[in-house]
């Protein structure tokens, strides 16, 4: 941290952004694009004299786009506060309680969460297939258990762990019962780590391909992943409203991702790094 | 749930230990009471699907085939179907009896002899005569048919001969087609009659002696690992030198790091779509400066030849993950004492010789995290492919899950697909194996 940055530095810098973001600025630069001018030699030009938002209007009125966006946010959102209350209990005890089989435990939280989608798709297929439950909310929340809450669980104890031992002993010498202990003095403390959790969690739900697109795959209850990989024209792909939809979808992202970034990257690597 | 701590209460000394006893005990057992929701979702979600899973992958399991859509290990007959066809067939064999005359008519009648036959064989068994009775009342006043009223089982021999007696009544009706009135009548009804039989469809490692010697499961097999072993380890090498490079004091971290983490962040599904229409092969911006650098010679090999493919694949896989990489990475750097590298200065060591022997090794234990999860994330991998290849062409980027997805969906065929998919949940299982070995317990330790 103490090495000073030099001129070439913020060259291979500039560079480095440009090469990570250069797909997005393409696609944003062809998706104001007359689709005229997304064939043929005009394609390779980024810039055009007809800026137009017609494939942005043609998003939401050619297509369920707005279903789709209405459908990944339900689902997101029911998935990360079921999933994070479910597992700030679980993380709670194995971060701070006594008990046998720990280590054990979080073995299995781990090697769950390490399990390839495809192994458990033909059950929970058939299940909710014979529950009715195909192209439902439900249908997709359920499911998603399997790898939201090996993650929040596996977040949440590495937070659960910052917190000052002290201050419980503190509690319980008051006489604070262990979950009186929980509400009033662990949960505060808590929040920020499962705040980062829940981003975490969102973005993993929001983003999910496999499970939305077998179970839900009425145009009804699609998500977003599986709405735009599904765009199709009548001849070709129609990429003014794939570039236009991706904007879309990317530019919630960015705003996320600025306003929490520390947050994200304290949570992607509070597992990973070994202090 | 009974938190038993009331230090409020005054207590005798010599119950002290006991009250302490006590105390241990309530926290072990509330710690039991808090795990056990998520325990319980994650063994009913995750868990009971894998050995379920490998359960399905034993029997020949078709969702498009009525007979064969259920995990069978006995016979039955469903008697829905059943009798949703017998008392027809019967009627239409009576109609073609009046109308024929002859030698027909006395096949006809051999027939409808032995249906009859078969039939009161079938009701030979008391509970099952009962259920028929059941069955065919409500069919009779078109009421519906509960599933555990439909399906009897049934003795092996008869079951067996109720198929053949059936099987054997549409051939025989096939052979009389010239002479009869309304011939595809009779074996229409007299095959579906013959979907009422339920046989075991338990094959047990049949799907897996199958896979295992077919080389479209092996050219998977070889696709995923190339695939991971390619990008993860290009990921490795670049997300390395990002991290060291920008593991300093500069302006504009928080734009790099919200650059590093938009990649990461958007759905890999849109990305692969992104990716696909800068590949394009006619319009596709990535393609055509490919071409002109000479990487490939025309630009429609991106998507098109195998090695293009899979190229493509690879790179758009590096471009979404690389930035993830560096920031696990550098996470791990930044735990790094910078003292060491002063001392080491100091010693007159080289940059790369302080590379090797201070980076490398206090970066271990974050190298060998980032590349198991990342190892384990390249070897599942579907979206990507799925989207921007969709496992072609001629199935060069055709990758297991992609394979096992295929086999379960397109094909409907969930038994051999449910194989693949816990083919898949071994692999997986022997890399992380492989993986902990190196990391030790250090990634479930307490502190």
């Amino acid at each position: 941290m103490n090495k000073k940055a030099g001129p070439m530095f913020y060259v291979f810098l500039a560079l480095f952004v440009f090469l990570v973001m250069f797909p997005f600025l393409w696609v944003l630069a062809s998706s104001i694009k007359p689709v005229a001018e997304l064939f043929g030699d005009r394609a390779f030009i980024p810039f055009t004299d007809n800026m137009t938002l017609e494939n942005y209007e043609s998003v939401f009125v050619n297509y369920p786009f707005l279903k789709y966006l209405w459908n990944s946010l339900v689902v997101s959102t029911i998935t990360t506060v079921y999933a994070v209350l479910v597992a700030s209990f679980a993380a709670y005890a194995i971060a701070r309680l006594k008990f046998k089989g720990k280590t054990f435990i979080l073995g299995l939280v781990l090697s769950v969460s390490m399990f390839p989608q495809i192994a458990t798709i033909s059950p929970i297929y058939i299940v909710l297939k014979n529950l009715g439950l195909t192209n439902s909310y439900l249908g997709l929340i359920i499911p998603y258990t399997t790898f939201t809450l090996p993650l929040s669980i596996w977040l949440l104890v590495t937070f659960f762990r910052k917190i000052p031992f002290d201050l419980e002993e503190a509690a319980k010498m008051d006489g604070a019962s262990l979950m009186q202990t929980y509400w009033r003095v662990i949960l505060p403390l808590a929040i920020p780590g499962i705040f980062t959790t829940a981003i975490l969690v969102f973005i993993s739900a929001w983003n999910e391909f496999l499970f939305a697109l077998t179970i839900n795959t009425d145009d009804a209850y699609k998500t977003v992943p599986v709405g735009i990989a599904m765009f199709e024209g009548q001849f070709t792909i129609p990429w003014g409203e794939v570039t236009a939809a991706t904007v879309i979808v990317t530019v919630p992202l960015v705003i996320m991702v600025l306003a929490f970034q520390r947050k994200i990257v304290s949570g992607l690597t509070s597992g990973a790094v070994k202090e | 749930m009974k938190p038993n701590l009331m230090p409020n209460h005054p207590k005798p000394i010599n119950a002290k230990t006991k009250t302490k006893n006590k105390k241990k005990l309530s926290e072990r057992s509330l710690g039991y009471f808090l795990i056990a929701p998520a325990m319980i979702l994650i063994f009913v979600i995750a868990i009971w699907p894998v050995f379920q899973s490998f359960y399905y992958s034993m029997f020949d399991l078709r969702l498009n085939n009525p007979g064969k859509s259920e995990a069978h290990t006995s016979y039955s007959v469903n008697l829905q179907t059943y009798l949703d066809n017998y008392p027809f067939l019967m009627n239409t064999l009576d109609e073609e009896i009046g109308e024929a005359s002859g030698k027909t008519k006395e096949e006809l009648e051999a027939i409808q002899a032995d249906l009859e036959k078969i039939d009161s064989e079938l009701q030979k068994d008391s509970e099952l005569k009962e259920k028929y009775k059941q069955v065919d009342e409500k069919l009779m006043v078109m009421k519906p048919v509960s599933e555990d009223l439909a399906v009897a089982e049934l003795d092996k021999d008869v079951a067996l001969d109720l198929e053949k007696t059936v099987d054997e009544t549409t051939d025989r009706v096939r052979e009389l087609k010239g002479e009869l009135k309304n011939p595809d009548d009779v074996i229409g009804l007299s095959s579906s009659l013959s979907d009422s039989v339920i046989t075991p469809n338990f094959i047990g490692l049949k799907h897996y002696k199958e896979n295992l010697s077919d080389g479209r499961m092996w050219k998977a097999i070889s696709n995923t690992t190339v695939f991971t072993v390619i990008s993860v380890f290009i990921e490795l090498v670049i997300g390395l030198a990002i991290a060291i490079l920008i593991n300093k004091a500069f302006f504009g971290r928080g734009l790099v790091r919200a650059t590093i983490l938009i990649p990461w962040a958007i759905p890999t599904a849109v990305s692969a779509f992104m990716w696909k229409y800068l590949y394009d092969g006619q319009n596709g911006i990535v393609a055509k400066a490919f071409e002109s650098i000479g990487l490939f010679d025309r630009m429609t090999d991106l998507l098109t030849s195998s090695n293009g493919a899979m190229f493509s694949v690879i790179f758009a896989d590096v471009w979404k993950t690389t930035p993830y990489m560096a920031l696990l990475l550098l996470a791990g750097l930044q735990t790094i004492p910078s003292s060491l590298y002063e001392a080491a200065a100091i010693d007159g060591a080289s940059k790369w010789k302080q590379f090797l022997k201070i980076t490398l090794p206090l970066l271990k234990s974050s190298i060998l995290v980032a590349l198991l999860f990342r190892t384990l994330d390249a070897f599942r991998v579907f979206d990507l492919i799925y989207v921007l290849t969709g496992g072609g062409p001629a199935n060069s980027t055709e990758t297991i899950s992609i394979l096992a997805y295929k086999v379960m969906f397109a094909q409907t065929n969930f038994g051999e697909g449910s194989a693949l998919s816990v083919i898949v949940f071994i692999c997986v299982a022997i890399i992380s194996m492989i993986y902990i070995k190196f990391l030790g317990r250090d990634l479930l330790n307490d502190k």
